[in-house]
This record gives structure tokens, sequence and C-alpha cells, in this order.
């Protein structure tokens, strides 16, 4: 029984109509943002794109031929499963953190981005998994051969001057090249996910299933009567059912074979290009992981509960083990059920339609990425390379496709489909050794990798895929039979005489001891690069590695490049929406400066993130490559940052020598505490520590402005003999206003060009200022070097240890500071007190000096006695008296000049000096007087001083007294007899007021017993506590009482009243007293 | 009694040695010599010893590892910190 060529396609049509709606929903719910792919469940039934015709067809033609090793290639990935939750999410986190787009990207990028290793893989992926294609392409024309029962026969006209089949094979190659293209080529983003691609395996691997199973409990149940009754008519043949359910014969079901059948398979789970981009590009969320751990081995069980019953069904129903490939198809078709049997062929369509789709995106996308992207950076990006990259992508699928086709044409019916398969299985797994050492082992290396993958493929080619093409006749040799040249010894399935085994252990033993063997040979001895160990830290410790943790960068731009040059870069390879929406994701709250450039420390970042997102595209090694070559158009390039700590650096956040550093600065610090001796040690530790040719401290000092204090090096003249007011736009100004470090790795790069010009002019290469402050505080001056030789030494750390030394700086010179207050604080004090002191003597002296100038004792004249007294209330007064003894008369004067300072002192000597001239010439006590103020006048003026003066003139012999009163306290006269004192006053103005004064000059005659008192305001003006003046009446009382008494009585008892009735020993003003009495 | 057990059992699944020991059991128990114990042309209830060996054992592992996803799930406690991944 047969089935219409129309309804055959048609079903197919619809089918393929079905599942082009699924993606097309797919990816409309994956624009809204709600993805249907994006569970757990879709998850397990897309890795099922590993069942392929292979399983579908093929483990039935497998099971009836050698028994039940077929089940060793679904047995060896339930093994793996247990590793899944540490190797496969292991890998799905590395390849999410940095845009893996395929194996072939996945392991180069492991091993420094190596374009080489790139392009090797990719090219051992296609020529690889050509007869893995060729073994759907094969599987789909042959069942679609049978289903239509040899099509030409229905349609002559397509029967030209080839065998149909090549036609139906070469329209399936066609058709699922298209399928491919559709689904996994519309855009050129690899690393995201075909949301659509997905769906559509998930879909097609719930068809397969169910057809599947469909199959299988018809056969089991329908045609016969359960396990049991297929095993029991099995076991009535005899022979054939023992060979089956048991294995361990030499060849084909030895159990050699059977170990490697379980390596193969326990490789191919994760190795086959396609069960990568499924399992690992396409998964999103290492969550889905969990459940496909066991539901994988769960759906594969399923899968394969009926190949057994099937197989042995079709031996039984058809007598024979031939087309034991196609029982699946055959057996419903020949019973009659053509609807269980065009599902039976949908299903395998199925099964082969998503195994091409996915290994012709996988591949592509390698293909694309490793060995059309290392040409295409040669040349300068276009703004038309998007399109020709998405189409050289497409091109890319049918060369898959059609290189399966071309084998499937040569290799053709010589092998059974799964011993093409297994062929492409024991390709992949060359791939194992570089990928698992790559996570784990961090010395693996480039070298190592690229050699064991080179044997390794290599040996592949000759024990495997040379024979089938041997075999299939395609090339004449008798080298199967006798080796190359006749070397027995070099046959390629028996290599170096291993004899006994099946091909495919020979193949597995040797490709794999080369491989691994070259692979650890080379890492051990090779070293690798900075690039490649940049690349483990990433791969090994992806787990444990902190973002934030990453050390600092140990490379710089030698140009720096702006972020819309990157963007232009980016637009010209994954187009201009693409580029801006992803920069502007990256940017996000980062500092941009006003050129649109992002600070120097961040420059690699951003190139890293450039290089993330193209490799998005076209993968690590050529974006790593695209970056490079613009980098270097534009005449910018990498540099390693100086390594001014010589030996330790990027993974220590604190080197040994910094630590030195450290230790010796604050060995300065602590040994002594003069500040310029600190500084000029700091400078000489600086300058020789890291090799810069001019160091500097200046400290801000009177009117703002940055004075040089020390510098160490060559005497620069032009940063050196100035002291500058901080200016903003300046670097140095920029350290210091705004407290932080301003720097330039490379003058060249200067971008401020006022500065240029200097810095040119004495060959600075690059320089620092480090403001000197303290944690907090504002900048107290600036440290800065200078090196005229190395470029790019400011990196963060080296930043962050001149920073910790201008702040230790900053202590010592807050420390300086304060002791220096402290001193000038204790200093003036001393002065203060020393000054006092000084005063206080000179006053002392002055006091001495002024008692000094009164006379000492009154003069003894004969019929008069005299008493006189000055009690100065300061150090010093201006009270004055004063005896001028003549032939027959006797001068009297008493003055209070205001005040009680050294200044009426000094004028009271002044007066005391004039006056003794003055009394010498004139006679009457009204001329000296008048004389006297024109004398003082101007003196007294300018000390804004003045003196009240009494003057009298007692002319012995006649006893007639002569006064004249210059402002003076009138002198109270008691008169021997009279009831009370007589006070003795005269007109006249006090000196110093004005030039020219007229003295009223009095006289009066006095008689034996008549007693004279001078005073000055010191004694009348005296205050009792009640703040009430002694006064005159009070001494006129007292002179009435002690009249009797002698002059010298008479005195001590006016001071004695005055002292009591004040009560106080400080008097508040001079007193003066001159007390004549006349006998 | 069982519950008790069971949190036993996960809890010793969570240590990566588990899956290592469990790894290396599965290949020993699929390989030359211990599977020539099963590759005996024998048969129970008409079904051959080497079929019924492979099934359940396949059945097995997928248990296994089902417990064994369970097991990650576990909320961490403190005496194995440190000793799983």
């Amino acid at each position: 029984m047969i089935l219409s060529i129309e309804l055959v396609v048609g079903a197919a049509l619809l089918y393929v109509l079905l599942l082009v709606t699924i993606a097309y929903y797919a990816d409309r719910r994956k624009t809204q943002g709600k993805s249907i792919i994006s569970n757990p469940y879709i998850y397990v039934l897309s890795i099922a794109v590993y069942l392929t015709t292979w399983t579908y067809y093929g483990s039935v033609g497998r099971a009836a031929t050698t028994g039940l090793d077929f089940s060793l290639i679904y047995l060896g990935p339930t093994l793996t499963a247990f590793s899944w939750w540490f190797l496969l999410r292991k890998i799905v986190r590395i390849s999410k953190e940095n845009n893996i787009t395929s194996i072939a990207d996945f392991i180069s990028s492991r091993y420094g981005k190596s374009q080489w290793l790139g392009a090797l893989i990719t090219f051992i992926a296609i020529v690889g998994i050509m007869p893995y294609i060729a073994l759907q392409l094969k599987a789909v024309s042959s069942t679609f051969d049978i289903i239509c029962g040899y099509p030409y026969m229905q349609l002559p006209f397509l029967h030209g001057n080839y065998p149909f089949s090549i036609h139906t094979s070469f329209f399936a190659a066609l058709f699922f090249s298209i399928f491919g293209v559709i689904f996994g080529a519309r855009r050129l983003v690899s690393s995201e996910r075909h949301e659509g691609l997905v769906a559509a395996i998930a879909a097609e691997s719930i068809l397969k299933l169910v057809a599947f199973i469909s199959v299988g409990i018809y056969v089991t149940y329908g045609l016969f009567d359960g396990f049991g009754d297929i095993f029991s008519r099995m076991a009535v043949k005899g022979e054939t059912l023992g060979h089956l359910v048991t294995f361990g014969d030499a060849g084909e079901t030895s159990y050699s074979n059977w170990f490697s059948m379980i390596c193969l398979s326990m490789g191919a789970i994760i190795l086959l290009p396609r069960q990568f981009h499924i399992m690992v590009i396409e998964n999103s969320s290492e969550e889905h992981i969990k459940k496909a751990m066991w539901m994988f081995p769960a759906y594969m069980f399923l899968i394969n509960m009926f190949v057994i019953p099937i197989a042995l069904g079709g031996i039984l129903y058809s007598g024979d083990i031939l087309g034991a490939d196609y029982f699946v198809l055959t057996l419903p078709l020949k019973s009659g059920h053509s609807w269980l049997a065009l599902m039976a062929f949908l299903g395998g369509f199925s099964a082969a339609a998503g195994m091409v789709m996915v290994e012709s995106v996988a591949i592509s996308t390698m293909f694309l990425n490793h060995l059309l992207m290392p040409i295409v950076v040669r040349f300068k990006p276009r703004s038309w390379f998007p399109m020709m990259l998405i189409n050289l992508k497409r091109l890319g699928i049918f060369l898959v496709v059609f290189l399966g086709y071309t084998y499937q044409q040569i290799v053709g019916e010589t092998y059974m489909l799964v011993n093409i398969g297994l062929i492409s299985f024991a390709a992949v797994i060359q791939f194992a050794p570089a990928l698992i050492g790559g996570l784990y082992w961090r010395r693996g290396n480039k070298s190592g990798a690229i050699t064991g993958i080179f044997l390794g493929f290599v040996v592949w080619f000759y024990t495997l895929l040379l024979p089938s093409l041997v075999k299939s006749g395609w090339w004449q040799s008798s080298i199967l039979e006798k080796g190359p040249f006749g070397i027995g010894i070099l046959k390629p399935t028996e290599l170096f005489g291993l004899s006994g085994f099946d091909i495919w252990t020979n193949a597995l033993f040797w490709s794999l001891l080369l491989n691994i063997g070259g692979y650890l040979a080379c890492s051990i001895i090779l070293p690798q690069n900075d690039r490649e160990k940049e690349q483990v830290r990433k791969f090994v410790d992806v787990f444990t590695l902190h973002r934030q943790d990453a050390p600092w960068e140990a490379k710089r731009f030698s140009k720096p490049v702006t972020i819309i040059q990157f963007v232009n870069l980016m637009t010209k390879f994954i187009g201009e929406h693409q580029a801006h929406a992803s920069i502007s994701e990256y940017l996000g709250d980062r500092e941009i400066d006003e050129k649109g450039g992002v600070s120097e420390f961040e420059l690699p970042n951003l190139k890293r993130f450039v290089e993330k997102t193209l490799a998005g595209s076209v993968g690590a090694a050529a974006a790593g490559a695209i970056v490079e070559s613009y980098l270097s158009d534009i005449g910018s390039r990498m540099e390693s940052v100086y390594d001014i700590y010589s030996k330790v650096r990027a993974d220590l956040n604190e080197s040994s020598e910094n630590l030195f550093v450290r230790l010796r600065a604050s060995e300065i610090m602590n040994r002594t505490l003069d500040l310029q001796i600190i500084m000029d040690d700091l400078l000489d530790l600086v300058r020789k520590e890291f090799k810069f040719d001019l160091v500097i401290i200046r400290l801000l000092g009177d009117h703002n402005l940055l004075v040089v204090k020390s510098y160490r090096g060559e005497h620069i003249s032009t940063i050196i003999d100035r002291s500058t007011s901080p200016d903003i736009n300046t670097y140095l100004g920029d350290a210091l206003l705004g407290n932080r470090p301003s720097f330039l790795n490379d003058t060249e790069n200067n971008a401020k060009p006022e500065s240029r010009e200097l810095l040119a002019r004495d060959g600075i290469k690059s320089f620092a200022h480090i403001p000197i402050a303290r944690e907090g505080e504002a900048p107290l001056g600036v440290l800065s070097v200078f090196s005229r030789s190395i470029i790019g030494q400011f990196t963060p750390p080296f930043l962050k240890l001149l920073t910790s030394l201008a702040g230790q700086l900053a202590q010592a010179i807050r420390i300086d500071a304060e002791i220096r207050a402290k001193d000038k604080e204790r200093l003036e004090k001393e002065l203060a007190q020393l000054e006092n002191a000084r005063v206080l003597r000179d006053m002392e002296i002055a006091k001495q000096i002024q008692l000094s100038l009164l006379p000492d004792n009154p003069p003894e004249i004969t019929g008069m006695q005299f008493a006189c007294r000055c009690i100065p209330a300061a150090h010093v007064g201006g009270d004055y008296y004063d005896f001028f003894p003549k032939d027959k008369s006797i001068d009297i004067v008493i003055a209070d000049v205001s005040g009680h300072s050294v200044g009426a002192a000094l004028i009271m000597a002044e007066t005391r000096t004039v006056l003794r001239a003055e009394v010498r010439s004139k006679n009457s006590p009204s001329e000296i007087l008048t004389a006297l103020n024109d004398l003082l006048h101007d003196d007294l003026s300018r000390a804004e001083l003045f003196i009240t003066m009494f003057y009298v003139t007692f002319e012995t012999t006649t006893r007639r007294l002569i006064y004249a009163n210059a402002g003076h306290n009138q002198p109270l006269l008691f008169r021997r007899g009279m009831p009370s004192c007589l006070e003795l006053d005269a007109e006249g103005l006090i000196l110093g007021i004005h030039r020219v004064v007229e003295f009223e000059e009095k006289e009066v005659q006095l008689s034996p017993g008549d007693i004279l008192l001078m005073y000055t305001d010191g004694i009348t003006e005296a205050q009792n506590e009640a703040g009430e003046l002694y006064g005159m009446g009070r001494l006129c009382d007292l002179l009435d009482k002690m009249h009797g008494e002698s002059a010298e009585k008479i005195l001590e008892g006016v001071l004695r009243d005055v002292a009591r009735y004040a009560k106080s020993t400080t008097l508040q003003d001079d007193i003066s007293i001159v007390v004549v009495k006349i006998l | 009694m069982w519950p008790k057990l069971k949190l036993l059992i996960l809890k010793r699944l969570r240590l990566r040695e588990s899956w290592v020991i469990f790894f290396i059991l599965g290949i020993i128990m699929m390989n030359h010599p211990f599977i020539t114990i099963f590759n005996k042309p024998y048969q129970a209830y008409h079904i051959p010893l080497l079929f019924i060996y492979l099934q359940i054992g396949w059945l097995v592992s997928i248990f296994v590892i089902y417990l064994y996803t369970k097991a990650i799930d576990l909320p961490e406690d403190e005496d194995d910190r440190g000793e799983h991944h």
C-alpha cells in the first residue's frame, strides 16, 4: 500500500505551516514580553532535538541488527544528566555572561578568544556533522520514497536522467535549508534566543514522541499481543533473539564497542553544535536545567520503550532484517494503516527537520563568526556590513545542508543510519578535553587545545571518515585492507596494529589518546598569554567571581576613544538600532564628560562591553579582532600600563612594593616633627621608588597662593620657580579645588591646551597632581609628580597609593601647624608678661625718680615750720610741690598734672625744670605762672594735659604772703584766734589752656601761729563708702583741732583722718600736702 | 520514619560527591564485567533478562536524578554548608 504524493506533500506542507504559525506566535509573544518558551517543559522538549531520525528510524534498525546496544546512545546522556547541575549550569552561566554564540565561540573564548581555535572547531564541526545531516536527508528521502511507493512512478515527468532519489533528497535539502533560514537566520544577533525556533522544535518533539509511541503501541498490541508475545515468538525463531538480547561477541557487539558507544553518546549530548545551541544558547533560565535533568532521560526512556518490540515485530512480520531502518513506517503501511503511516512519516519528518534546522543555525553561526569574520574584519567596516553578514549566514545554512547532501550522495546506502550518525559523534567528542579541561583546569592553554583538537580530528578523519568514503566505493583504494602504501601498521581501522576492536573503539581510543595527550602536554609545557589568563578567570571561577572585586585594569588606551566612535563601529556590524539600544543600556547612570567620553578607567570596560555586544553577533574572537583593528585604525591601542610594581600586580590588591612604600612613608613621618625634613624625605622616597623625574610639594600659603615648599629631582624652572594661584582650568587647580587626583597618563592627549606647550617644552610625558588632604577635609596643598619617560603609569591603585601618601603628609602638616600655633600662643603670653613686668619695673623706676624730684626734706628756716608729703595713687603721679628758699623769702609751689600716667609724671618733671629756671629770673608769683603757662602751653596741649598750680612767696622778714593761683584747690589758711579757715583764692586759668593768661596776684599778712595748708584734690575728693567727699569742711575742722601741734603732726593727722574716712588703703588719687606753720 | 529517611537521603544527595559516585556507579553497572551478570540468554516471564535490566536500571537512574533535583531545592542548612557546591 502506498499513499498519494499529493497527500504526503500536502500533509507535510500543512505541518510546516503549523510549525511556522507556532514559531510566529512564539516570536510575537516574546516581543510582547510574555515568552511562552521560557519554562522547563519547553526546554526539555527542545533538548529532545537530540532524538533525530537516527532514533526514530535508526534505533529500530540497529535493534533489529545488533540488538540492545541501540539504547546506549540514550543511556550515556542519562548518566551525564547527573552532572548537569554542575557542568551544564556552569557552561550556561559562562555563556550568558560572555554572550557566547556557539560551542566554537565557547571553547575559543576560553583559550584567549583564539581565532585559530574557533576556526578549527568550526571546520571540524562542519566536516564532522556532514554525515549526520546526510543521515537525516537519507531518512527523509527514503521514507518519502517508501510511503509514496517510489514517486517517479507517480510523477514520471520528474524522472529525467537521474535516479529519482537524488531529487527527493535534493528537494529535502533545499526545503530544510529554507526552513533553517526562516527559523534561525532572520536576524544577526545569535546570542539572542530564537524563541520561534525553540517553540517549533518543542512542537516537533511532541509529534515525534506521539507518533513513535502510537506506532509502538500498534505494533506491540495491534499486530502482536504485547511484549511477552513478541519475545516468545522470537524465541521460537531460535538463534536470532539470543543474538539480539545479549552482547559480547567480537566486533560490532563487543564489550569495548559497548563502552565506546556510551562514551560517544555522553559526549554528544552536549558537544553536538545543535545540542550546545539548544541547551546553552537558548536556555532562558538556569532553573530549567533542574527539571530537564530527569525529564529529558524520561523522554528518552519513553521513546525507546517500543524500539525493541517494533524491531522484533518487524523481523517477525517481514521475516527478514532487510529495511529494518524503516520498520516504523513500513509496518503500519504494510498492514494497511495509511493514517498511522502518514503520522509515522510526519514524526520522522519532524525529527529530521528539527535536527537540520537547529544544526544549520548553530553551524552557520560558527561558519560566519569563525571562518568568515576573521576575513571580514580585515576590511574597513561599511554601512552595508549588517546586510552582508546576515546573508553570509544564510549562505552558511545552505552550505551546511548541501555538504550533508553531497555526503549522502557519496556514502548513500553503504552504511546504516546509526553508523552514519556515530561518525559525527566521534567527531564532536574531540571537543570534550578542551571543553571540560577549560572549565576546571586553569593551566589548560590555547596551544594545548589547538594541538589536541587538531590531532583528534586528524585521527578521526583517517580512521572513520576516510574508511566510510572508501567503503562507499567513491574512492577506490586498498588502504583499508593493506594500509597506505602497503604499510599494514597504518591501516585506518586497525591503527598502529591495534587489532581486535571495532572501528568505533579504534577511532575513539586513538583520537582521544592523542587529543588528551596533546592537550595536556602542550598545556603543561607552554605558557599562557595575558589574554588567556584573563579568560581563565571568567570560565573557571564563574561562580565565585564577583564583578565588584574585579582587579583593576592592567591595560589602557594610548589614545582615548569616544562613545560615539564605538557606537559607529557597532552600527556597522549589528545595525544602528541595536547599537544605540545596547549603548544606552550600558551607559545607564555612568558619568560622561563634556566631550562624550568616559573616564580613562572606564574606557576598558566600555571596550569590553562593545566586544561583548559584537560577540553576540559575530563571536568573541571576531569581535575582539574587530575592536582591535578599529583601534589601530584610529591610532589607539591597548597598551600595558607601566608596571609600577614591577613584579606583583593585577590579582593582588596590595602588592609588597605598595606596602613597603607606605611603611617607609610612615617611618619618615614618625621620625621627626620637622615638616621640612618630612617633606624632603617623602619626596626622595617617592622619586626613587617610582622613578619620577620631578616631584614637588606645594602648600597653600598667604593670599591662597600655592608655594613650592619642597622638590626633588630635576630643577625644571618653569614648574618650580613660580607660585601659582589655583585655577580650575589647570590640572593643578583641578586637583586642589576639586580635591581629587588630577593626572595625565600621556601628555600627547592633553585636553587642556594651555598646559600642553609648557609640558611639551619640558618633555613631560605624564604627571599627576594629588591633593594633600586628610579624609573629608579641604586640601592643604598639592603633591605633584612628573615623568619624562613613562606613559600610562597612573592606575587606580597607584593613584590610591599616592593619595594615601598625600593623606599622611596632610596629617603631618596639620600636626606641624598645631605645634606652631601652640608655640606662638605661649610666646605671646610670655612676651605680654615680660612687657608687663618691664612696664611695672619702669613704673617703679619712674616713681622713684618722681619722688626723688620732690624735696626730700622741707627747708629749715627760722620762724617757720614745714611739713610735706606726696602719696601717689599709682606708681607715678602728677602731683608736685617744691620749696625755693631765697634771701629774704621762700617760694612754695604745689601743682597737680591731670591724670596719673607716665605722661603726667614727665610733664611734672618738665614743669619742675622750667619752674626752677623761671624762679631765678622772675620775682612775683603771677609772673612766674604767666611765664610757666607760656613755656608749657605747647607741650601740654600736645599731650592733652593741663596743670593746676598754686604759687606763694612768703617774705620771711615781713611775714607777707603773696600768692597766685592757676586753677588749683584753694589752700587753707588757719589764722590764730579766728573761728574758721580762710581759703586763699586768686583769679587764674589752668595752665595749658591758653597761651596768654593773666594771673591775679594777692597778698595776705601772716602772724605767728598761722598755719597754711596746701594740698591737691586727692584729699578733699577722697570718698567714703557712701560715696561722700571728704570736703574742705572736715579739713578745716581738723586744722582747728590740731592747730597747736607741729606742722609734721598736723600733716600726719590729716593723712590719718583722710585714710580713716576713705577706709581704703588704695587711694583714688594722688595725695600731696604741704603744711607751713608760722612760729 | 520515612520523611526523616527521605530528608537524610536528600541531604546526602546535595553533596557533589554523591553525583560523582552515582555517575561512576552507573558506568560500572553498564559495562563489562558487571553487565555480564545480566548478559545471559535467560528470560523472565518471556522477557529477556538484559532487556529488563536495562529498562529497570534506566528507570531507577531517572528516579535518582529526580531525587537529586529535589535535593538541590532543599533549603541550605548549617551542618553541610561549604560542603556542597
